[in-house]
């Protein structure tokens, strides 16, 4: 021993070996890493328990990175992994889709009032089968609408044919898109080459494509093609390939050469309408016919009845409500009796000859009014008629909602209803403006007063005064002459008297 | 008609969407919408109709999507003028074409020409040329040499 160590010996004490097994500790690796994976654990425990944010912090890159790695070469075991995690999903939506899709037809049905859809309506309560299905599998149309014929490896569309000539898309497009989609599935989703794009939806269209080696045949369907479709699909492919091996093969953008490749591609062009087999349902069917028709014909005798009565009072509520005077509220029948109820103008009449037309008769009317005074015009117009008793030359009538008594009227006849007639235009009841009297009931008047030379000495003209027209007698005549003429006339609205005195002849 | 795919190819965001939209339908819009994947468009140059498959740019998350680029007849490289860098990526990235899909004719386009931070340097086009590229400066913005890298790129293919 040397005297360093005996030193040393003297200063540390025994603890010499503790010491050394220390150092030995520190620089052993298999140690070191015993003593961490000991501590690991508890630390990370320590560190989640006061929140673990800067644990996520410096995990989270390491994590990801590792975990894209992982799926990176080892796709298939991933996939399997996640399936049951994203199976249960896509069923959903899936059914969710076909069940918004019988929801839609079941209400697009349901507003249709047409004859067939009430046919379905019946054949589903007498079949049990439900209506929307009913209604989907008569309604429910495919149709091929294109086929494309695609280059596999450049996406260059080879031949294309349509149903229909409205093709909004350029269809080289369209096929380099079915072959970039084909590319990313086939990127993206798996790893093997195997797995290949064989149906796909775009809207309402449902895409179905066929692979071969070189070539890719592509179809778009509206509505939902028989699997059987698919067997055409792989055949026409399976005739394309063998008829245009070297032609495929020497493909480079140029499609010339594959003039005939459309009629094969043709019967794929199917349009078919599905339609529910008649004589089946009809022998499923469990509620026989019979039944239904003596109902209906019962429906029919009491509807009919039912409709006649209605008709009667229809007719006779029209009739009665139109006539000047009557108001009705409410008909019925009771018994075999129209019962009408309303307002009814003790002057209206009852139009019982119209209605007697219409075989109602008068027996068959129970009025049950009540009273009242109708400014009806047409009621009016009834009541002016027998109140004023025109006389010839004058006229009643209604226009725009107003009556006109207008015409020339006698001069006395005027005098003798006049506060009844000015009465009813200054009540607004009645229009006067076109009312005047009569030039030869006023000369007749004055040829029956006057003599020959006082006639000669008047003239007659008319006027509009305050917009009522007039006449005026004018002229002049002897003191004597003109005092009969002024009695004559007082107070007349009708004529005005503009008669001047005429100087005696003894003294001219 | 004869009918050839080519593809238009380089970093994210250098233009290859602006530059196909200008020349297909002359249009230029200054927003930048990533392209996902891939968007297809078809033009007629000299009796050939073009289907232009513009693929989605590489960054650093997502190298190009090689499988998009099998059966291309021709290659547009496309490099934004103003970001360096995305002309020096254009060796890597065809490095990486070539390795899939074979020596196609290829244009380069270098792109943006139109805006002041252009800075790409002659040693930069050089070493473009060196590698047998046609090199065009184009500015989609503008419609400068947009034409032209097209019917080059139909030319170098017929
Ligand atoms: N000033 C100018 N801006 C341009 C030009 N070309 C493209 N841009 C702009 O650059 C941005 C990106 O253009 P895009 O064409 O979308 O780029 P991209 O290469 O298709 O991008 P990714 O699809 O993401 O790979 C847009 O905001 C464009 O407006 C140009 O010539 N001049
Ligand atoms: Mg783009």
């Amino acid at each position: 021993m040397s005297q360093l160590d005996e030193l040393r010996r003297i200063i540390v004490g025994g603890n010499a070996d503790q010491l050394a097994d220390l150092k030995n500790r520190i620089e052993s690796l298999e140690h070191r890493t015993n003593d961490v994976a000991e501590v690991l654990s508890p630390a990370i425990d320590k560190e989640l328990a006061s929140g673990g944010d800067r644990l996520v912090e410096s995990f989270k890159e390491p994590v990801s990175r590792s975990l894209k790695q992982a799926i990176r070469t080892e796709p298939a075991e991933y996939a399997e992994i996640l399936y049951p995690v994203m199976a249960p999903s896509i069923r959903r939506a899936i059914s969710q889709a076909i069940s918004s899709l019988l929801l839609t037809i079941n209400r697009s049905i349901d507003s249709a009032t047409s004859v067939s859809a009430w046919k379905l309506r019946m054949q589903s309560w007498r079949t049990g089968v439900p209506y929307a299905e009913l209604a989907l599998r008569q309604s429910l149309v495919y149709r091929v609408e294109h086929v494309y014929l695609i280059h596999r490896d450049t996406g260059l569309l080879i031949k294309e044919i349509s149903s229909s000539d409205t093709q909004t898309l350029d269809s080289d497009a369209i096929g380099a898109m079915f072959s970039a989609i084909q590319s990313f599935v086939q990127d993206s989703f798996t790893a093997g080459n195997d797995s290949r794009l064989t149906d796909l939806k775009v809207g309402e269209y449902n895409v179905w494509v066929a692979h071969g080696a070189q070539t890719m045949l592509a179809c778009v369907i509206t509505g939902d093609a028989p699997e059987a479709l698919k067997q055409d699909l792989y055949d026409t492919l399976d005739q394309i390939r063998t008829d245009y091996s070297i032609e495929i093969a020497r493909f480079q953008g140029d499609s010339s050469s594959f003039d005939g490749a459309d009629l094969a591609m043709s019967n794929l062009l199917q349009v078919r309408l599905k339609d529910i087999d008649e004589k089946q349902a009809a022998r499923k069917s469990k509620v026989p016919l019979w039944p239904f028709l003596i109902l209906a014909a019962v429906l029919l005798f009491v509807g009919y009845h039912w409709f006649e009565r209605k008709t009667l009072l229809d007719t006779a509520n029209h009739l009665l409500d139109n006539q000047p005077g009557i108001a009705t509220t409410h008909l019925f029948w009771e018994d075999d009796k129209i019962v009408v109820q309303g307002l009814r103008d003790p002057d209206a009449k009852i139009p019982f000859a119209t209605l007697e037309s219409y075989g109602i008769s008068e027996s068959q009317i129970d009025l049950r009014t009540i009273p009242f005074r109708s400014l009806e015009v047409g009621m009016e117009l009834q009541r002016f008629t027998e109140e004023l008793e025109l006389p010839s030359g004058v006229y009643l009538s209604e226009r725009e909602g107003s009556i006109y008594l207008y015409g020339e009227a006698p001069f006395l006849w005027l005098q003798h209803n006049n506060n009844r007639i000015r009465q009813l235009a200054a009540d607004r009841r009645l229009n006067i403006s076109q009312l005047s009297p009569s030039y030869e009931s006023v000369s007749d008047l004055l040829e029956q007063s006057f003599s020959k030379e006082d006639l000669a000495r008047l003239k007659m003209s008319s006027l509009v005064v305050d917009e009522q027209s007039v006449l005026v007698v004018g002229g002049q005549l002897d003191i004597q002459s003109l005092t009969i003429l002024q009695v004559m006339f007082a107070n007349s609205d009708w004529v005005r008297l503009n008669v001047q005195p005429r100087p005696l002849k003894s003294e001219s | 008609m004869d009918k050839k795919k080519v593809c238009m190819v380089g970093d994210f965001s250098v233009g290859k969407t602006s530059l196909t939209q200008k020349f297909v339908n002359n249009v230029f819009s200054e927003q930048y919408l990533t392209t996902i994947g891939v968007k297809i468009d078809t033009a007629i140059v000299d009796e050939t109709k073009l289907i232009v498959w513009d693929v989605a740019g590489r960054d650093s998350l997502s190298p190009i999507n090689l499988s998009y680029l099998v059966g291309a007849s021709g290659i547009a490289l496309v490099a934004d003028g103003t970001r360096p860098e995305t002309v020096d990526d254009l060796h890597s990235i065809w490095d990486t074409v070539e390795k899939r899909i074979g020596k196609v004719p290829t244009v380069v386009a270098l792109n943006k020409r139109d805006l002041p931070e252009w800075s790409v340097t002659p040693e930069q086009i050089q070493s473009l040329k060196e590698r047998g590229w046609i090199v065009f400066e184009t500015s989609a913005k503008e419609g400068v040499e947009v034409e032209g890298l097209f019917t080059q790129l139909c030319r170098l293919i017929q």
